[in-house]
């Protein structure tokens, strides 16, 4: 009879207890807080704190709060996905986000269809993570690497149509694998090849390759050199003359916060596309951008705002569902619309990659500046997901 | 026909000019390191870090308002005793000491990586780049090239000549010679050994900051730039004979030319192989380089 009772009240205190767990959402946030990529690691925080600090004032989702519990992911696939499976089965988190680098997303991306959770990435581009790569447990909320090249080859194709296009790439993967994807872009939009060139990465010297450039006799010159290398590339162009009358194009971490200066007048008309730019005029970003400066002390960036996103897709997909389990928030996702500070953004069913607005932007007297927005179905590329 | 003459005008001749540019600027690199080398018999590993010091300090100085043409000037002088106290304080504590090559390389392959480092922690990582002195270009025969890159050839060509009459045909360079051929009788002909090692040190020291004053507006300054030029500088000393000056203007010209033109015809990447398989091949057949050395010829 004792055991009986001593029986019951446990079973009672467990269900109180799971009871009590049912009152908040439990969201891990697995992003890097430590090595390379801390500083991505801070913006995806910043985002995800913010989005949770204004639902949770709102009345939270469906009337519960959420509760976020931060695990280092070390930017390491291998700790990314101990600490994933520690957020599901100990914790028992109802979703995860914050992963960085396409390698750890892939990762965890296969630790959650084996406990069956839902996983959503803001940061990773590689294309594989909604292609190849897919999966029906993995979302992704910001744009792919293909998404940048189609923005500017829509751009190519309004602006310049029927450009000639020199391809001037780093010689190794990133480099190849860039040029490639935007050469089938720009000449899937009527531009003509004149010619490709792969330097070595860390080139002292490009002026070795303008006499082919200057004999293709291009309008447009692509590239995908980043850092030090855009420093040389550019001031030697303009040094031998051969920017003249020449649009440059590139990829988006071909010029950044962190080489802008030193490459200085040579940066000048420099054009790529992106997903986000705290200059989008819109009242969604304003509102959001104020925000972000007075809480951390610092402008957002792509991270941020991806990230801050976010969870106001799972509000509305928990809402809509009326319920927190994998395949009724799953169907939910599937095919949302909803509200960001880049505008609206839609998640594509087939392969669960948001579709949404892309921006050319140009750099003028040395700051970037929209050029011009591409709708998101115009961005968004064929879906070769065929997992699910 | 006008196709090739268009292939000779627009890539050929531009290629074989910055050829020569760039010839010039390894040159200027690497004759310091000939020099060190030929004189004191030291491999000096932080000879390219000296190349980013005089860059850094150029950068530095012309933030603080010095014209560029003063720099060119300016910098080398302030090297010397930079020079001078490396090889008084450093140098020759392990001058003495055993295996002279592998403890100076040792040493000064550690003084590099402080050297860089210290430019980290007062510059930051990124890149820097002083205005052009020159912008624009020149047409020279219906080649565009830029006019500094002109210059560069034009100051590379009177700096070789002048280093060359000062080794060859001066008293001084007379007495370094016969220091570094024969020190003790040297020393006992009256020839001050410890100072004109410590001159000929912060001579070549001198011409590595020199080098990065000139290189800077072309090449850009950030703290890893000493490993730029570095490979190719000592390739150019192997090739022309360790210490010979001429050795090195030859091999400097010849290497770049080579490179330069293999890279029109395959892949730039391939173009580093080949410029070493040359060093390979002269290595086999003539070990001690195309020309002997100073303190030997």
């Amino acid at each position: 009879m004792r055991l009986n009772l001593l029986t019951t009240t446990t079973i009672a205190m467990l269900l109180a207890s799971s009871a009590y767990a049912q009152e908040t959402i439990k969201i891990g946030v697995l992003t890097p807080l430590s090595g390379t990529y801390a500083g991505i690691g801070q913006q995806v925080r910043w985002g995800i704190d913010q989005s949770v600090e204004e639902i949770n004032a709102a009345g939270g989702i469906a009337g519960r709060q959420i509760e976020l519990i931060y695990e280092d992911s070390e930017a390491n696939p291998a700790v990314a996905v101990t600490k994933a499976e520690k957020l599901f089965t100990v914790d028992n988190v109802d979703f995860l986000t914050g992963t960085v680098n396409s390698g750890a997303t892939l990762a965890v991306g296969q630790v959650a269809d084996r406990a069956d959770k839902l996983i959503a990435t803001t940061v990773s581009f590689s294309d594989a993570i909604t292609g190849s790569g897919c999966s029906p447990n993995v979302f992704r909320v910001n744009a792919r690497a293909g998404q940048q090249s189609v923005a500017l080859a829509a751009w190519l194709k309004q602006e310049k149509p029927g450009a000639k296009v020199y391809y001037l790439g780093p010689d190794y993967e990133m480099g190849r694998s860039t040029v490639a994807a935007f050469k089938e872009r720009a000449e899937s939009v009527g531009a003509t090849s004149t010619g490709e060139v792969f330097a070595p990465l860390d080139s002292k010297d490009y002026s070795q390759y303008f006499g082919q450039l200057r004999a293709a006799r291009p309008d447009v010159l692509y590239t995908s050199v980043a850092g030090n290398d855009t420093v040389r590339l550019f001031t030697q162009m303009n040094d031998f003359g051969v920017s003249e009358g020449l649009t440059i194009l590139g990829a988006s971490g071909t010029v950044t916060a962190q080489n802008i200066n030193a490459i200085g007048a040579a940066a000048e008309g420099f054009i790529t596309g992106v997903g986000y730019s705290v200059l989008i005029d819109s009242p969604e970003n304003k509102a959001f951008t104020e925000a972000f400066r007075e809480r951390n002390g610092a402008d957002p960036d792509l991270y941020g705002a991806d990230s801050y996103g976010l969870l106001f897709a799972y509000k509305a997909a928990v809402e809509a569902a009326g319920a927190t389990d994998t395949d009724s928030v799953r169907a939910a996702l599937e095919g949302l619309s909803w509200e960001t500070p880049q505008g609206t953004k839609t998640i594509r069913a087939g392969d669960h990659q948001a579709m949404q607005p892309m921006y050319v932007v140009e750099v003028k007297n040395g700051q970037f500046t929209i050029a011009r927005s591409i709708a998101g179905e115009d961005a968004i590329g064929p879906d070769t997901c065929d997992k699910f | 026909m006008p196709d090739l003459i268009s292939y000779l005008q627009f890539v050929l001749a531009p290629q074989m000019l910055n050829g020569l540019a760039l010839g010039v600027s390894v040159i200027l690199v690497a004759l310091g390191l000939t020099i060190i080398f030929g004189l004191l018999d030291v491999i000096n590993m932080s000879h390219g870090e000296f190349y980013a010091v005089g860059a850094f300090g150029a950068l530095a100085l012309s933030a603080l308002g010095f014209n560029y043409w003063v720099l060119i000037a300016l910098v080398p002088i302030l090297m010397i005793p930079i020079g001078v106290l490396t090889e008084r304080f450093l140098i020759r504590r392990v001058y003495d000491g055993g295996d002279r090559h592998v403890s100076t390389l040792l040493l000064t392959f550690g003084l590099g990586m402080i050297a860089e480092d210290l430019l980290k922690i007062v510059f930051g990582p990124n890149t820097h780049r002083p205005e052009n002195p020159l912008p624009g270009a020149t047409e020279v025969l219906g080649v565009f090239i830029p006019t500094y890159r002109l210059f560069l050839i034009a100051i590379g060509a009177v700096v070789i000549v002048a280093v060359a009459l000062v080794v060859y045909r001066t008293r001084l360079g007379a007495m370094v010679r016969a220091a570094a051929f024969d020190r003790n009788m040297a020393a006992s002909l009256g020839v001050r050994v410890g100072w004109v090692y410590s001159g000929a040190f912060a001579f070549g020291v001198a011409l590595a900051g020199l080098a990065g004053v000139l290189l800077a507006p072309i090449y850009s300054v950030f703290p890893t730039m000493g490993h730029d030029f570095i490979l190719m500088a000592f390739t150019v000393v192997i090739v022309g004979g360790m210490g010979s000056i001429w050795g090195v203007v030859i091999a400097g010209v010849l290497l770049t030319q080579v490179q330069a033109i293999s890279s029109l015809v395959i892949s730039p990447v391939w173009a580093d192989p080949i410029v070493f398989g040359v060093m390979v091949l002269v290595l086999m057949f003539r070990p001690q380089g195309i020309f002997g050395r100073i303190g030997h010829a």
